[in-house]
């Protein structure tokens, strides 16, 4: 990704931009023809006995100027501002892309709502520059330049210069009230906006309002930001209607000018009815572009600066570097070695000194707590963040000799948030891959006993999540996420603390099942439940991001430090061994 | 022609109302303009007077053209080119006085139906039962409220308004021109026609166009956005080129359709000047013959001309118009839906006022369906008494958490009694119900406000009580450590805080508002072990002379009840202490041993 994006772009097109300015000006010539014409048929008419072939003639050329008017503004405007419309959906491809190369480094600093500002908002402005702004602003620059000279022509410059006058006096009032209205605007979109979030929240909120009876109080302070949006409304309003009728009266100066002075000359003769005429046609010609200025400065100023920020994303280059050459899947033991990793920008270690082997076949199991480090250590085994050479091997090969395609495919991860796409409960399972059989996408959803709620939603596997009737609890969210990574059969399996919202009995059934299938493969489980990872070949305490202790469950309930506490804790005072 | 064909990526795309429908939407909605009749009234009456002055003009120049510049009729007084121009400027002066009062008549009408709109949505809103809140999508609820009342918005500022002056418009020019001229006016209109059809159908076109291109970009922003939000899981699983082609495709659908709008809009913005030159040249092919015959005047011509110009407004506004209309009754019909909600609405006054309850609960056989097929509690019935904390346990889907919104009367069973006090629930003032039942739920709601606001809500509580609340449910520490205390404001609805901070201010606010019972959803959420046993020590601050219903996750939590009701599939299975049930039940026992050694 590259500054020159737009330049690439252009060049691509260049052909169809350069059709496309010339038929712009052409069209533009076009117009400004038919005053003079106009004019001139005035002249003949009023000539006793006029010849009708002059008048057919110019017929001819009226009719001339409407068809090659319409020929030449359907071409440019399907190139030009076709173009435009190309651009956005390219640049929007392009930016795209470009998020999807991005690392999570990068996501956790920016909000989702200003990443799509920049899909919609910003590249809609450099659309609106490239295509109507640019067009409006060569095509009012061309007729105001001919109108203006024409007009000298047909009468004289003094005429011309006195109808100018208020044109300047048109573009001050367009300014001045245009900025006082666009002020008031900007508080009208704002209380809108409070509004909507008062609603939002309200709604969103509505159990705790309802159980707490705070209805009628809510009412109130709604009423209050109804009362400002209605004043906000009318405060613009009161400043908008002036607009039209002060610009009308502008150009109405123009008018009577020629009108009174114009026509005194056609009375005195030095000017034919004709010319008169064509200078009034001139005079109504120049004003659309005149009312566009604002308009288009507008739109230029906010392009650019759209321009600036999408160059500035664009060039935010992804922190991990796809060097790998190893194509294949990572097999074989997990080995770390002498781990230390601080996150960027912060200056305490999150790990520090992880030292760890796991068999193939095995199942690790990590407890600590929140903050003690141990999604960090999943996160790494992904490489989603830079990790040096030599900390971290599969078998015998360093985590950097994979490329990122193949590390990835090869460890199935059930990350903390369960995250769910808008889109059939079968394709969250195999991740819009339609390389999984339906019996294995079923195979899963059982073996992370998630298949019969699943089969109770209307359409089962089909059933859309989030849509109408397919509401489904962060359990359940959870399970899903579960056969989302076995579906998938990887080599190794990380539960990064997956299991946390679904209860001890259907914990202990979807444990069982990950015995049965993932025999001879390598099973990662991130607790802070104790009963979680009881059943490991090896436990190890996280924290603050130091392996604190390690063995079995049994060794560890032995030893009675931290892993003891939290056993008590979590099963009560202990005398459970006597229950069970 | 072009093909439009993006139906994959427009499948939910369906706008449109019935015909029965719109005519009683529409009555409804000119029913609200009644009490604003007299503004409405006037500002019709600046509408006709601003229309006059339109008319006026083009003649005005004929005059001066005709009489003065080709006849050279002697000038005198006003009837001159200088008082000619006066005039003109006059009328305009004056057209302009009109039109300002015009625009701010209607807005101040408009605007206030709309402020009682806005305002009878909420307050529907407010008293929805909970059972109409479950069918609906809070997002459809919020853009009702908010989105569908600006769409009425432009209705009653704009469009009526300008209707009405389009059509006077036009009917004005029809009649300006049989005045001056009837055969001149027929022969123009072997174009007005054609140019009536093509610019009204182009535009409508046009319009729905644009409406199917706002409706892409908001799926495009969708996308985007869950995406983004999910980009670390498609990343980790290797989705990228699954999501772009997904990407792609309703990128590519939104790029045939502004092509389209394009195409279409390549026809229209010529048409104005095309037409005009068309009209021109028959008139003058007409006219020449008369002009020479001395029976046309050079002026009518020129004045047809402009008139003919001028149509082309009103019918474009039409044409906007028309879509605009058609796309406020959707909405109109949203809101009018909520809006007939009344007589579900909940009454929170109703019933016998209760000041105090002590917090006996009883369910007596109680049976309840959402949706009237399944049942989800199947002939419960246990007692709680005063003071008494209650735990319940069982599987996900087993009743558990029905069970608590039943107690704060949000649905009415279908079989048996609920009793509080002895007194059935269902006569109980609701207000009074829900002021002594204070209810946390798994997963906290926190406002916009301050942590303090959080606290008291909307209700004047002394800042004494939020502080010993504050202290009882151990969230003092926490909120202690903010720049602001109490007073710190809770960004983006509590984002900010951990599951376990959320959960205290939760604990205190239920604390400060001081309920005789208190219905709480324990989370099972990842909760770090420092603030779990803070969350245990507050439970047991709230529950302190409290009655207590608790939906458990934790053992620790159901061993300290004083009683234990085990549901399984909307029965209860067990009831009484842990050690009563670790003797003689099986479900529980196979729960917590299940749990623990399998």
């Amino acid at each position: 990704m590259n500054k020159n994006i737009l330049i690439i772009f252009i060049k691509k097109y260049k052909f169809s931009y350069i059709v496309g300015l010339v038929f712009m000006f052409l069209s533009s010539y076009v117009q400004t023809l038919f005053p003079k014409i106009l004019g001139n048929t005035v002249d003949i008419l009023k000539i006793k006995g006029f010849k009708p072939e002059r008048i057919y003639v110019n017929i001819g050329w009226i009719l001339l100027i409407a068809a090659g008017t319409f020929a030449f503004t359907y071409i440019w405007r399907n190139l030009v501002i076709g173009n435009a419309r190309k651009l956005e959906c390219y640049l929007r491809e392009k930016l795209f892309d470009h998020f999807q190369i991005l690392s999570p480094e990068f996501y956790n600093q920016r909000k989702t709502g200003d990443l799509i500002a920049y899909a919609i908002n910003d590249i809609n402005a450099v659309r609106q520059t490239l295509g109507p702004a640019l067009s409006m602003a060569i095509n009012g620059i061309v007729v105001c330049a001919i109108s203006v000279y024409s007009m000298t022509r047909a009468v004289n410059w003094q005429l011309t210069l006195m109808a100018l006058l208020p044109v300047p006096v048109m573009v001050y009032i367009m300014i001045h009230i245009g900025k006082a209205v666009k002020k008031r605007f900007k508080r009208v979109q704002e209380t809108f906006a409070s509004i909507s979030d008062r609603v939002n929240e309200n709604i969103n909120g509505m159990r705790v309002i309802k159980s707490y009876v705070q209805e009628e109080k809510e009412v109130e302070r709604f009423e209050k930001l109804n009362d400002q949006m209605v004043d906000s409304n009318l405060s613009m309003i009161r400043v908008s209607a002036f607009l039209p009728p002060l610009i009308e009266l502008c150009f109405t100066v123009s008018f009577v000018i020629n009108l009174i002075w114009g026509g005194n000359m056609v009375l005195k003769g030095s000017i034919s009815l004709g010319d008169f005429i064509a200078f009034n046609g001139y005079l109504t010609m120049i004003l659309a572009p005149v009312l566009s200025i604002g308009q288009v400065t507008t739109i230029f100023q906010r392009g650019m600066a759209s321009f600036g920020r999408l160059n500035q994303i664009m060039s935010v280059k992804p922190c991990i570097e796809d060097t790998g050459t190893i194509m294949q899947p990572p097999r074989g033991q997990i080995k770390i070695n002498k781990l230390t990793f601080t996150y960027p920008g912060t200056g305490k270690a999150a790990l520090k000194n992880i030292g760890l082997t796991i068999p193939k076949g095995h199942i690790l199991g990590i407890i600590g707590k929140t903050g003690s480090g141990k999604s960090t250590l999943v996160n790494l085994l992904l490489k989603m963040y830079p990790i040096g050479n030599g900390l971290i091997y599969f078998g015998d090969k360093d985590i950097n000799e994979f490329k990122l395609e193949a590390l990835r495919s090869g460890i199935g991860v059930v990350p903390q948030d369960n995250f769910m796409f808008h889109a059939s409960v079968a394709d969250n399972i195999r991740f819009f891959k339609e390389i999984y059989k339906p019996e294995e996408v079923i195979k899963a959803a059982q073996d992370s006993c998630i298949y019969e709620s699943i089969m109770e939603f209307p359409k089962g596997f089909e059933a859309v999540l989030g849509e109408r009737g397919v509401n489904i609890s962060g359990g359940q969210k959870q399970r899903i996420s579960i056969a989302r990574a076995l579906v998938r059969e990887p080599e190794i399996l990380v539960l990064d603390d997956a299991l946390s919202a679904v209860d001890t009995v259907t914990e202990s059934k979807i444990l069982n099942n990950l015995r049965r299938v993932r025999k001879n493969k390598t099973t990662v489980i991130v607790a802070s439940r104790i009963s979680a990872v009881m059943q490991a070949d090896e436990i190890i305490v996280l924290d603050k991001g130091e392996i604190r202790e390690r063995g079995t469950h049994a060794q560890l309930i032995d030893k009675g430090g931290i892993y003891n506490e939290i056993y008590r804790y979590q099963f009560g005072t202990g005398k459970l061994e006597s229950v069970g | 022609m072009r093909s439009t064909d993006t139906s994959s990526v427009l499948e939910n795309w369906n706008p449109s109302v019935k015909g029965e429908q719109k005519k009683k939407s529409f009555k409804r909605l000119m029913l609200l303009n009644l009490p604003h009749l007299k503004k409405i009234l006037a500002a019709a009456l600046c509408v006709l007077l601003v229309n006059g002055a339109a008319l006026a003009k083009p003649y005005i120049l004929k005059i001066v053209i005709d009489d003065f510049l080709t006849s050279h009729i002697p000038q005198k007084g006003i009837y001159s080119l200088t008082g000619m121009g006066i005039l003109y400027f006059v009328l305009v002066a004056f057209s302009g006085g009109f039109g300002i009062a015009q625009v701010n008549l209607i807005n101040k009408a408009g605007q206030e139906i709309l402020r009682n709109l806005r305002s009878q949505v909420f307050r529907t809103i407010q008293l929805l039962p909970l059972k109409y809140l479950d069918k609906t999508s809070s997002g459809s609820l919020i853009t009702k409220a908010t989105n569908d009342v600006e769409a009425l918005s432009q209705l009653y500022t704009d469009v009526f308004m300008s209707f009405f002056k389009d059509i006077f418009l036009i009917i004005g020019i029809v009649s300006a021109m049989l005045i001056l001229d009837v055969r001149l006016t027929l022969v123009s209109f072997c174009v007005v026609p054609a140019m009536f059809a093509f610019i009204f159908l182009l535009r409508t076109k046009i319009k729905q166009n644009f409406r199917k291109m706002k409706y892409l970009v908001g799926r495009i922003n969708g996308f985007m956005a869950e995406n983004l939000s999910g980009m670390k899981l498609i990343q980790i699983f290797h989705g990228e080129a699954e999501r772009k082609k997904d990407f792609k495709k309703l990128n590519d659908g939104y790029y045939k359709v502004t092509s389209f709008q394009v195409w279409m809009n390549s026809f229209l913005k010529p048409a104005a000047n095309v037409f005009r030159n068309i009209t021109v040249a028959i008139l003058i092919w007409y006219g020449m013959d008369k002009i020479a015959g001395g029976t046309l005047q050079i002026g009518i011509l020129y004045a047809f001309a402009t008139y003919i110009q001028q149509f082309f407004e009103p019918i474009s506004d039409l044409a906007d118009n028309y879509t605009n209309i058609q796309s406020a009754f959707v909405s109109a019909d949203r809101i009018f839906e909520l809006l007939d909600q009344k007589e579900n609405l909940e009454d929170l006054e109703e019933g016998i006022g209760m000041e105090r309850v002590d917090g006996n609960i009883e369910f007596k056989h109680v049976w309840f369906t959402y949706n009237d097929q399944d049942w989800i509690l199947k002939d419960v019935s246990f007692i709680v008494r005063k003071g008494q904390t209650a735990a319940f346990v069982g599987q996900t889907g087993a009743g558990k958490t029905t069970i608590i919104s039943l107690i704060s009367g949000f649905y009415k069973i279908q079989k048996g009694e609920i009793l509080i006090n002895g007194v059935n629930i269902n006569d109980i003032k609701k207000r009074d119900l829900r002021r002594n039942i204070a209810v946390v739920l798994q997963e906290v709601f926190l406002f916009s406000e301050t942590i303090g606001k959080n606290i008291s809500l909307n209700d004047e509580i002394d800042p004494g009580t939020i502080k010993e609340a504050v202290t009882a449910s151990y969230a003092k520490e926490f909120v202690e450590s903010f720049p602001g205390k109490i007073n710190e404001p809770v960004m983006e609805r509590g984002n900010t805080l951990s599951a376990g901070q959320r959960q205290l201010i939760s604990f205190a606010r239920a604390i400060a508002h001081n309920p005789s019972v208190i219905v709480l959803d324990e989370a099972t959420a990842n909760i770090d072990s420092q603030t779990e046993i803070l969350i245990q020590k507050a439970i047991a601050n709230m529950a302190k002379d409290r009655t207590a219903l608790i939906i458990a996750h934790r053992l620790s939590t159901i061993r300290g009840a004083d009683k234990i009701v085990v549901l399984d599939h909307g029965r209860i299975v067990e009831c009484g202490n842990h050690a009563e049930l670790m003797e003689n039940g099986r479900y529980y026992k196979n729960m917590v041993l299940e749990g623990i050694t399998a």
